[in-house]
């Protein structure tokens, strides 16, 4: 079974964000870009689907990256994901949701797959309509937000998250599943993981040698303005003498508020 | 792009809050494109949330109220969605930023190649071009994108944004959808409500949260639901708090979890490290309760309770049913 993971870099998590009031970007630090967090539960959930079945299936990384990139895309190979395909090329900078899906969705095929496991939004735009996008651009079925996923020869079930509860759902390959941070664990990369990964194929693809051209050019979307939100400032610091007080004071101020 | 498609989700009959904000949304577009609203109404027990869209500005209610669609996932509501869009030529699709909205609306833009933009607060229509007014990451900036030179774009509103009066009757045509008769991939084996009662914490209006400094799972099914349902609201909680276990992942608030904007944010027990704050910063009120007064959430709560959570929250439930009378 061919497996391929779409990952992405994000800034760090735990870094505070910040916006250059000259330019309106994201203001990007190098060393606090990291592999998008729900990206680590997609590559391994996709090593434990590879393992289990012990039949020579592969583990493919795609990502849309610039060259600086690289070193995420290591990582997951240092997990131990077999190769990766970087999509490299000035025409990408600034792809929508609708251009990354396209680009992806070509270099997928191109590789070839049985089975896409994604993870089910990133941290950054989070917009979470990726995999979804991704799914018809392949043009076969989406197992969105899964935490359990088990495959089968070409069966693949999974268990779904659900705004109230979840849903136990099948399909057979090839098809895309999203997964949630409560999958799995994902791996450190060993010592090992890490060595071998120097070894390890990293294809450099560019938007000809997928007969594509997309890009901010051709993104369906396109920024017209960028505001900053009003600060939200310290507000009211009560120190409760007791529960009863406490509770007073946050009554007395949602009746203020006309919360209540 | 002219008209604009509102779908408006639902399970069993039981219309998502999100659904009718929705129609209002698509009601605000068209109105200013001169065009139509047409909402979709799909799955077992479709027609009895048609009738309730009657009292919203839709033009046509499409109803397919068919069990028989209920066994697959998205599949047959985007071939709909799509489907009526490419009918009417050029259309603006408007759903809720919720799980099954993310999903069907992400596979309708693709297949109509049309732009997406999600956690939408607002519209703005200028010579027939639609821009979208998002928050993003996390609240820190506010994006005006528009839909370039096409026919199709795809909306995902936050919800509790668009208000659904229901004064605002359109009284909508109800037109039956014929059941798609292509075969579906996708089978769905179960489906389990944990808590069939329980708003969602991205729709509720208000979010009662927990985090680490509740100590453990029991807080989360007793007293904090206890004021969330006195409040008519749901319980959230922290990164620390899932990853403990103590509650599942579908309530994180958070950077790894899901972004809230409810009109009051209770947070109870939680720091808030810079990772919970994106996911709530943009609540309208947020009040916070926790032993430690010099904790982040302090710079930005507006108001910060320094007290005991386990005791403070029983007794402000008392206070909100004494004060509901």
């Amino acid at each position: 079974m061919k497996i391929v993971v779409t990952v992405k870099l994000v800034p760090d998590t735990n870094a505070e964000k910040r916006i250059d009031p000259g330019t309106k970007r994201l203001v990007r630090v190098p060393n606090e870009t990291v592999l998008n967090p729900f990206d680590e539960y997609a590559i391994e959930a996709a090593l434990q689907v590879r393992d289990a079945r012990a039949d020579g299936s592969t583990v493919t990384v795609v990502a849309m990256t610039p060259e600086s990139g690289k070193e995420i895309v290591r990582k997951a190979l240092a997990m131990g994901a077999d190769d990766a395909v970087m999509l490299c090329d000035e025409a990408f900078a600034g792809s929508d949701v609708w251009g990354t899906a396209i680009a992806l969705a070509a270099a997928i095929k191109k590789n070839g797959f049985d089975l896409v496991i994604a993870g089910s939004q990133s941290t950054d735009a989070g917009t979470g309509a990726l995999p979804g996008a991704l799914a018809e651009y392949l043009g076969v079925p989406g197992l969105t937000y899964l935490r359990k996923l088990a495959v089968e020869g070409t069966t693949i079930r999974g268990e779904r998250e659900t705004d109230t509860g979840f849903q136990t759902v099948r399909v057979e390959a090839p098809c895309l599943v999203s997964v949630t941070k409560s999958i799995n664990e994902p791996r450190y990369p060993s010592l090992k993981g890490i060595m071998g990964a120097k070894k390890k194929t990293i294809a450099q693809w560019s938007a000809s040698d997928l007969a594509l051209s997309v890009g901010s050019g051709g993104a369906k979307t396109e920024l017209t303005a960028q505001a900053s939100p009003p600060v939200r400032g310290k507000g009211k610091l009560v120190e409760a003498a007791d529960a009863v007080a406490g509770a007073q004071a946050i009554i007395d101020f949602l009746k203020e508020k006309k919360l209540l | 792009m002219q008209h604009a498609i509102a779908f408006v989700e639902q399970k069993n009959g039981t219309a998502r809050r999100v659904a009718f904000e929705a129609v209002h949304a698509a009601k605000l577009v068209a109105e200013q494109l001169g065009g139509e609203v047409h909402a979709v109404v799909f799955g077992s027990g479709a027609a009895a949330v048609a009738e309730l869209v009657k009292a919203h500005p839709a033009t046509k209610i499409h109803v397919l109220d068919d069990a028989a669609c209920n066994g697959f996932l998205i599949d047959p509501i985007v071939d709909v969605v799509a489907g009526l869009a490419k009918e009417l030529g050029g259309a603006i699709v408007v759903a809720g930023n919720t799980m099954i909205g993310r999903d069907v609306a992400s596979r309708v833009a693709a297949r109509l190649d049309a732009g997406i933009n999600a956690d939408v607060v607002a519209f703005e229509v200028a010579n027939g071009t639609v821009a979208c007014v998002s928050p993003k990451l996390g609240g820190l900036t506010i994006t005006t994108c528009a839909f370039k030179n096409a026919d199709f774009g795809v909306a995902l509103i936050r919800p509790n944004v668009f208000a659904a009066k229901t004064d605002a009757a359109g009284n909508g045509e109800i037109v039956a959808l014929a059941a798609p008769t292509r075969a579906y991939a996708m089978t769905i084996e179960a489906d389990v409500d944990e808590a069939a009662a329980e708003l969602g914490v991205e729709e509720a209006s208000v979010v009662v949260s927990g985090g680490r400094g509740l100590g453990g799972p029991e807080a989360f099914t007793t007293i904090l639901k206890d004021l969330a349902d006195s409040l008519g609201g749901a319980v959230g909680a922290s990164r620390a708090a899932v990853d403990a276990g103590w509650i599942s992942h579908g309530h994180q608030v958070g950077q790894t979890g899901k972004t809230v904007s409810p009109q009051l944010y209770i947070a109870a027990g939680i720091s808030g490290a810079i990772q919970h704050k994106v996911g709530m910063r943009t609540s309208a009120v947020i009040v916070a309760i926790n032993k430690d007064g010099n904790v982040p959430i302090a710079e930005f709560a507006d108001l910060m309770v320094v007290g005991d959570a386990f005791a403070i929250v029983p007794e402000l439930t008392r206070g909100v049913h004494a004060a509901k009378g």
